[in-house]
């Protein structure tokens, strides 16, 4: 009962300021069609942007209260670029419309029915007290036991009928979800876009890296391992003849394979740096910081051992921050912090330098975000000259 | 000398013992694992082992683990590390008990035999060995306000050679110069790098070492 009244009441609550906002709504509606007048004949166009801002305002604090009402989040379904052609718009204008009629609606109800049926109920105790009857909100009139009696039915069946608010409450919470969130094929469609395009990234950056490996091993180490099987060649045939220049072509091998052996470290180290393998991210990024330039204070939550090739990202990340700070932001520290939950892992690298960095002035920055962005991971740079800077990465991690 | 080396790769460990073999060094056990390595020097403590980094089962730094761990159960025993790929962050790992003995170096090296052979008497006798690529690792790193700033072009190179373990008559051997001005470099930088001036071998790297690290 108590929790039935409560729920009653919050339902109430929630349809009055519902009327004040449909008052609201069905005032813009009205201006908005009259401003659209002025458009057809040429002027109010100027206006619209600011138009579309107070809409988008109210649609706002009506999504922010839907979604405290059915505790679920109605994330804002605005697209970048023209507000005028954004589809969330029309439905913004939709939901003004239909909000305007309905919110009027159900809040007179929620105000009508309760205070209605309690007044109802007063009057067929108290009539007495009133010479020639008392009027009643309904067309009764109160002034003998057979009028008394009815006003007291009616008055119980507003208040029975008041059990209904929750639901009209949340019929008004419907209209809002239905029209103020994006769409559900709108939302997929969107991140549908957003996966093809980290996919190509990510392809296009897999097949970049592979073809360079490919160039390394080729113009490297296979090259030269293939000098050395040469040089032993010839070395054995000369072995009987000229014992001499057989020996020294042995050692001339030996050099040319150690060669081949560090341009293999080298790419090795450019496909997955040893260390992480080793350590693990959080061991590489403890070396990272370790033998950072400029004093690096690490802080490090729930790392755990994640995907390969997420902890390459990782590492890259830390590693090439590290080196910007070093060569650009003439800091005296930087922190490093990576914290991570089970399907994310986010990295935060700031430093106190003199700020003012850009990605589009080719620093390895922009690199960072390609490497981001073929995990579907984001990245936030903020660095306002005079500093700090601070970098963002969320890297997901999970399937 | 007695030897245990700890290498997983067949060809490598068969290379090795009889690289040694025919050197003159004993080789009391070629162990493939970190185990079997552990319960051998347990056993009866060598004058020297050689490890790799790598070993089963996960292929991580188990061998180095070992190593540690075989230096706190015989004190300042000499180890010589080998590894496919040098983080110079291991050659500190293995430094900080400082108790010397300590060589790290690239696989490869092995193939100067004179010199392997070299460094692994330098280590067994309680002096260090580090590989080149360690040192120019470590010369790499710019710090803010770098001390290693001061040094002239030429101190550097004869920091890194000592860091090796190279001895002032090697060192003016590879420089070409005089032993005196070798003498003379070594001075100055321990003047420059505050250091004190000590002559025993592996001290002094360990101080250069210790001073880069910082």
């Amino acid at each position: 009962m108590k929790t039935l009244l409560r729920s009653c009441g919050r339902a109430w609550l929630y349809l009055v300021v519902g009327l004040g906002t449909a008052i609201v709504a069905l005032v813009t509606t009205f201006v908005l069609v009259a401003l659209l007048a002025f458009c057809a004949v040429g002027v109010g166009i100027p206006s619209l942007p600011y138009a579309v801002r107070v809409v988008r305002w109210q649609a706002g604090f009506e999504r922010r209260r839907a979604a405290r009402a059915s505790n679920t989040p109605i994330p804002e379904p605005y697209r970048s670029g023209s507000v005028l052609k954004d589809p969330a718009t029309r439905r913004d204008l939709a939901w003004l419309a239909t909000h305007g009629v309905t919110g009027l609606l159900f809040g007179t109800i929620a105000l009508g029915l309760p205070g209605d049926g309690l007044q109802l109920l007063v009057m067929a105790a108290v009539w007495r007290l009133a010479p020639g009857g008392v009027q009643t909100p309904v067309a009764l009139v109160v002034d003998s036991v057979p009028t008394a009696w009815a006003a007291a039915l009616i008055g119980v069946c507003f208040l029975v009928l008041s059990l209904w608010l929750p639901t009209i409450a949340r019929w008004q919470v419907g209209i809002a979800k239905a029209l103020l969130a994006a769409p559900e094929g709108a939302v997929l469609t969107d991140r549908v876009a957003e996966l093809s395009a980290s996919r190509a990234a990510a392809l296009e950056a897999h097949g970049a890296e592979l073809s360079r490996i490919e160039r390394d091993l080729h113009d490297g180490a296979q090259a030269r391992i293939a000098a050395v099987v040469m040089q032993l060649g010839i070395a054995d045939q000369l072995h009987e003849r000229d014992p001499e220049t057989s020996l020294s072509l042995i050692r001339k091998a030996q050099d040319t394979a150690t060669d081949a052996l560090a341009e293999l470290r080298e790419v090795v180290r450019g496909i997955y740096p040893p260390l992480l393998s080793d350590r693990g991210l959080d061991g590489a990024v403890e070396a990272l910081a370790a033998y950072s330039a400029v004093p690096c204070e690490l802080h490090r939550a729930n790392i755990g051992r994640r995907p390969a090739a997420v902890e390459a990202a990782a590492y890259f990340v830390v590693a090439e921050m590290l080196t910007n700070v070093t060569k650009h932001a003439e800091a005296s520290r930087v922190s490093v912090t990576l914290a991570g939950t089970a399907d994310t892992l986010s990295i935060v690298v700031e430093d106190d330098g003199r700020g003012g960095a850009d990605e589009r002035r080719g620093s390895g920055l922009a690199g960072i975000r390609r490497r981001v962005a073929a995990f579907d991971g984001t990245m936030t740079l903020t660095s306002p000259p005079g500093g700090p800077t601070v970098l963002r990465v969320e890297l997901p991690c999970g399937s | 000398m007695r030897v245990v080396i700890a290498e997983d790769d067949a060809l490598l460990r068969e290379g090795l013992v009889l690289l040694l073999s025919t050197s003159g060094v004993e080789v009391v056990a070629a162990v493939d694992n970190a185990d079997d390595f552990l319960s051998v020097v347990a056993a009866d403590r060598p004058d020297a082992v050689i490890m790799d980094v790598r070993l089963p089962p996960s292929f991580r730094d188990e061998g180095l683990r070992a190593a540690v761990a075989a230096r706190r159960l015989h004190p300042g025993l000499p180890v010589l590390v080998l590894s496919a790929h040098v983080e110079h962050s291991y050659a500190t790992e293995l430094l900080t008990d400082g108790a010397g003995g300590v060589g790290y170096l690239l696989k490869e090296r092995v193939g100067k035999v004179e010199r392997f052979l070299d460094a692994l008497r330098r280590v067994a006798q309680g002096g260090t060995a580090m590989d080149p690529e360690v040192i120019s690792q470590l010369l790499a790193l710019r710090r803010v306000s770098d001390p290693l700033d001061t040094l002239s072009a030429r101190e550097r190179e004869v920091l890194g050679l000592m860091a090796e373990g190279h001895n002032n008559t090697t060192i003016a051997e590879l420089l070409v110069v005089s032993e005196g001005a070798v003498h003379k470099h070594i001075r100055n930088i321990f003047t420059k790098l505050d250091l004190p001036a000590d002559e025993a071998g592996h001290r002094r790297v360990l101080a250069v070492l210790a001073y880069l690290n910082r």
